[in-house]
């Protein structure tokens, strides 16, 4: 059982990810903004497998929280999907140690692979 | 003195009736405007700018002065506005408490040899800060030696800005997510404009010439309100309420009739007067040809727009300047009468400032519709009420001590004035309404309202005396002890 | 007796009226006018206040609801798990009738939500809401609104069908691609590219109106995300094309799509007596970087204007050939314009693989000034 957290805004995208990655493999956590997300991960004491996260947010941005992430001693890796496909953005992003980048809309598949993958590195 | 009093009864009458009839054409004005704002939000869609490379580039400048209490959650919110191609700039303005020192904590800033090119003069930079972390590689920090007004601070940051365009504001406004998203369009869609091809295909370059006449967006603007009772969480506005307090209330109405029926109106008549220092996005190759802020300005964001609108009529260029009627940011009204009558004598005495440095704009034709309306406009309905108002009331009480009053007319005069500004003042927050349901609940809108009733007898006249000292202050050029604080007229957020 | 005074005021009004001067009478007629006004302003906030709670309060169940069903029904449809393409899966629509889909506003709802849904994913799934769409029959609707008189009607629908990727015949989107409304116009234009099966980019050749910046940002998202487009060799309407908006919305499409064949038109555009255009295909060189270009572009340095010199320089750093190290070099030192000396500075650091002497001889002797361009330059933590 992998945990995951997700970080997004949008509403409907939650549950469409909730639906890609099935409830018996992975346990997804939700948050909408990136004060939450900060707050999760200091509570859970960044007890999670994988991150998947939007750039965009209130509070705090993604690129936030992946610098944030990427600093503690155990790395998370962390996927960003975003429906901001500025080039600058994606080379911000992996500058900051993201290991993915998808652009919305999301193909389902891909986003099943590549978290598979990643999990599958780090495990 | 008959005929004195005749002319002066006569005079103040067609005043008066040009006065509200100038309202009602606003009223009438801004409703059309308002119809084709909703009209375009219905298909618009914003947020295609997040994903193009074609979307431009915006330099947010912040000036900060002594806002160490707030600076932190303040900056992380305009870090975290939805825009993909932007910088922001905070110039500290000489803060003497904690401001710099927090911020280079924060954001783990190190202090760099930037490239600054001073196209306005300011007071000395001493330091430009940028983030050793990439995940705030947006944020500029400028530390400069104190100014004594934000209208220095402000051309630091121009001077600093990479972009094209920079949206001007105040550091302890609070901005909502899509103002740059929002504010932008106008920029790119102007569709004001004429083509024609003229003559044959050139032979050197197979083209055939094309003559546009188009327009130049300057500058926009978007509706303020007082952010005095809404919640507020590190920088993010959560829940939109009518300040509590009787004055920032009044000013929240006050606010809401200015920008969405008056400045909402000027825009269809593509003769917008101003464009608020707290809120507003320039061309910044245009604000920097007009000079930039004028740092002894009291009235430095009205002064820069007319400035902006002379260069553009001196060289022959087309040009507007547009509003939005969505409220875009919110900031701190001065919560008590101390600070209030310190707020609106400046202002007054910013007015006065306007009218005699842009004398010669004024009635000149050549100004087009700046010299003949805008202007003209601020000198009588704006400039010159206040003064008409306090004579009116003296001639009143003369006329009443020497029993030449007819009551009933006096009466009926009266009702029609006040009924009539209620109405506009009603009209204005139904037109707000129609922009978008601000507040949550319909007894806080009619709470709003219903200030249309106290206003002409409470907050009205306290306008007119603090206008009148302004003008007063003006005249004897009395020197204002004010220094540092005149931009710091708002009260301190509570955290 | 009050009542007897209620009904001689209205006599009493009037005798006033009749006998006050004429300012007093348009006090009076006005004095009416405002309470009507404000009555109606008072009448009309309480119903848009009303009507908004109501439209809350049913979409806040609504909503919900819709959600579910999608879920269920088309993402977790057990045929979606096995890769069948989206036309072959049968939708199980009985759920659906649960909806109050007799209503238009629920109808709207439902279609804001399949597009809603669309926009964050695609393949076979986005087809699968798509079918979702089309068997509810909410086209229909859609097609409604193409026939309405109201303009924003029309742009609605047309916006409508194309996130939904709906075909249109093309006798109903050309008359609207002339239109006198400016953005009806646009908007068909967009949906002709994205949905016509003849010629997409025909208009490209008989608009005469400049694109404005709004909608080549619009263009370039449709042109760039439609799946299965033709794309053209931009190097004809670069050529041909007399609206200059079109030659500059082709050089940027010809950035994104790296199509080098469209050079020789490019550089050919060089000559142009439109500077601004110049300066666009400027950077279109740059960005393609063309070093076949580097050469031309520094000999025609001296006679261009301001923008085109920058262009030049910041070109010459995408290029990054190491041709020009002395050019720049020169630029940098005798330049009298910040600007320039600052894209000068810029563009020796880009090209710092062959210019690293250059840079420590300039870092050692630059004056005080132009050490801080430089350093500016250099600084990793400086983007712009």
């Amino acid at each position: 059982m992998s945990k995951i957290l997700l970080i997004e805004d949008d509403e409907i995208m939650p549950k469409i990810v909730a639906r890609i990655l099935p409830a018996t493999e992975y346990q997804l956590d939700h948050v909408s903004n990136g004060k939450e997300a900060l707050l999760k991960l200091e509570a859970t004491n960044f007890d999670y497998d994988l991150i998947i996260t939007d750039i965009m947010m209130p509070y705090a941005n993604g690129f936030e929280i992946l610098s944030k992430v990427k600093n503690q001693s155990r790395p998370i890796p962390v996927i960003i999907v975003s429906n901001a496909g500025n080039e600058d953005m994606i080379m911000e992003g992996f500058k900051l140690g993201a290991d993915d980048f998808l652009k919305k809309p999301i193909l389902p598949a891909e986003l099943l692979i590549r978290v598979k993958r990643l999990l599958m590195k780090n495990t | 003195m008959d005929t004195i009093k005749t002319f002066f009864e006569g005079g103040v009458f067609i005043y008066g009736c040009m006065m509200l009839l100038m309202y009602a054409v606003l009223a009438i004005q801004s409703y059309r405007g308002i119809k084709l704002f909703r009209k375009r939000s219905s298909f618009t869609d914003y947020y295609q700018l997040l994903e193009s490379p074609l979307t431009p580039g915006i330099s947010v400048i912040a000036p900060a002065f002594n806002e160490g209490v707030t600076i932190i959650s303040n900056v992380r919110s305009l870090l975290t506005l939805n825009y993909t191609r932007f910088e922001v700039i905070i110039v500290n303005d000489g803060s003497t408490d904690d401001t710099l020192d927090k911020l280079i904590h924060e954001f783990q800033l190190v202090e760099v040899d930037f490239a600054y090119n001073e196209r306005i003069k300011t007071q000395p930079v001493k330091r430009i800060f940028k983030s050793v972390n990439t995940a705030y590689d947006k944020l500029l920090v400028i530390d400069k030696v104190n100014g004594k007004s934000k209208a220095d601070a402000s051309n630091a940051g121009i001077n600093a800005a990479s972009f094209d365009y920079f949206l001007c504001t105040d550091v302890d406004c609070i901005i909502e997510r899509d103002t740059l998203l929002r504010m932008i369009k106008p920029f790119m869609a102007e569709d004001y404009r004429k083509v024609k091809e003229v003559g044959e295909p050139c032979p050197e370059c197979g083209y055939v010439h094309i003559e546009e006449d188009s327009m130049r967006v300057i500058a926009t603007g978007a509706t303020l309100r007082i952010a005095n009772s809404c919640e507020v969480d590190e920088g993010v506005i959560v829940r939109v309420r009518p300040p509590e307090k009787v004055l920032p209330r009044f000013q929240e109405m006050e606010y809401i009739r200015a920008y969405v029926l008056g400045k909402m109106g000027w825009s269809m008549m593509n003769s917008v007067p101003n464009v608020s220092g707290g809120l507003g996005l320039f061309d910044k190759e245009i604000a920097i040809k007009a000079g930039g802020y004028d740092h002894a300005s009291f009235a430095e964001d009205m002064d820069i727009i007319t400035r902006m609108n002379a260069y553009m009529i001196d060289n022959n260029l087309k040009y507007a300047i547009r509003y939005i009627p969505t409220t875009q940011c919110w900031t701190e009204g001065p919560p008590n009468m101390k600070v209030f009558s310190r707020q609106r004598t400046r202002w007054g005495r910013g007015l006065s400032e306007i009218i005699t440095i842009h004398r010669k704009i004024l009635f000149n034709p050549r100004y087009k519709k700046m010299g003949m309306i805008v202007l003209p406009y601020n000198l009588f309905f704006e400039f010159l009420a206040p003064i008409i108002e306090f004579t009116g009331i003296i001639y009143y009480i003369y006329l009443i001590a020497t029993h030449q009053v007819n009551w009933l007319y006096a009466l009926i005069l009266l009702i029609f004035v006040y009924l009539y500004s209620v109405m506009i003042t009603t009209l204005a927050v139904c037109w707000d309404q129609l922009t978008y349901g601000y507040y949550k609940t319909w007894r806080e809108v009619i709470g709003l309202a219903l200030m249309a009733f106290l206003e002409p007898l409470i907050y009205h006249p306290l306008i007119v005396f603090f206008a009148l000292r302004g003008y007063w202050f003006f005249l004897t050029g009395k020197k204002t002890s004010w220094g540092n604080m005149q931009r710091q007229g708002f009260g301190k957020k509570k955290t | 007796m009050a009542l007897l005074q209620l009904s001689a005021f209205p006599s009493t009004i009037e005798s006033i009226f009749r006998n006050a001067p004429l300012a007093i009478q348009i006090a009076m007629v006005f004095i009416v006018v405002a309470i009507t006004g404000t009555a109606l302003a008072y009448y009309s906030i309480l119903r848009s206040r009303y009507r908004g709670y109501r439209r809350d309060k049913k979409l806040s169940v609504l909503l919900p609801e819709i959600d579910n069903l999608i879920i269920d029904e088309v993402l977790t449809n057990p045929d979606m798990q096995q890769d069948i393409p989206a036309d072959q899966v049968p939708l199980n629509l009985e759920p659906f009738q649960r909806l109050p889909l007799d209503r238009p506003w629920a109808r709207q709802a439902l279609t804001d939500r399949i597009i809603h849904f669309r926009r964050n994913v695609r393949g076979n799934m986005g087809n699968l809401l798509r079918n979702l769409y089309i068997q509810l029959e909410l086209d229909k609707d859609t097609m409604k609104k193409m026939k309405s008189r109201r303009w924003e009607k029309k742009v609605q629908a047309l916006v409508e069908l194309t996130s939904l990727n709906m075909s249109i015949a093309d006798v109903t989107i050309l008359p609207l691609t002339n239109s006198r409304n400016r953005e009806l116009r646009a908007a068909a234009r967009h949906a002709y590219i994205k949905l016509s099966k003849n010629e997409p980019f025909k208009f490209f050749d008989v608009v005469t109106d400049p694109l404005l910046m709004w909608d080549q940002v619009e263009l370039f998202r449709i042109i760039t995300t439609t799946e299965g487009i033709a794309i053209p060799n931009f190097a004809r309407w670069i050529t041909y094309s007399g609206n200059k908006s079109v030659v500059s919305f082709c050089l940027k499409l010809v950035v994104h799509y790296n199509q080098l064949a469209a050079v020789p038109a490019i550089i050919k555009l060089l000559d142009t007596r439109d500077h601004y255009l110049r300066a666009d295909a400027i950077n279109c060189l740059g960005k393609l970087k063309v070093a076949e270009a580097e050469d031309q572009l520094v000999r025609i340095y001296t006679s261009q204007p301001l923008h085109c010199q920058i262009e030049i320089l910041k070109a010459i750093g995408r290029i990054s050939s190491g041709r020009n190290i002395d050019f720049l070099k020169t630029e940098f030192l005798h330049s009298t314009d910040f600007d320039l000396r600052k894209s000068a500075a810029k563009s020796l650091v880009k090209n710092e693989w062959f210019a690293k002497q250059v840079i420590d001889e300039l870092l050692a002797t630059s004056s005080p000034e132009n050490l801080r361009i430089l350093k500016h330059c250099m600084n990793p933590l400086i983007k712009y």
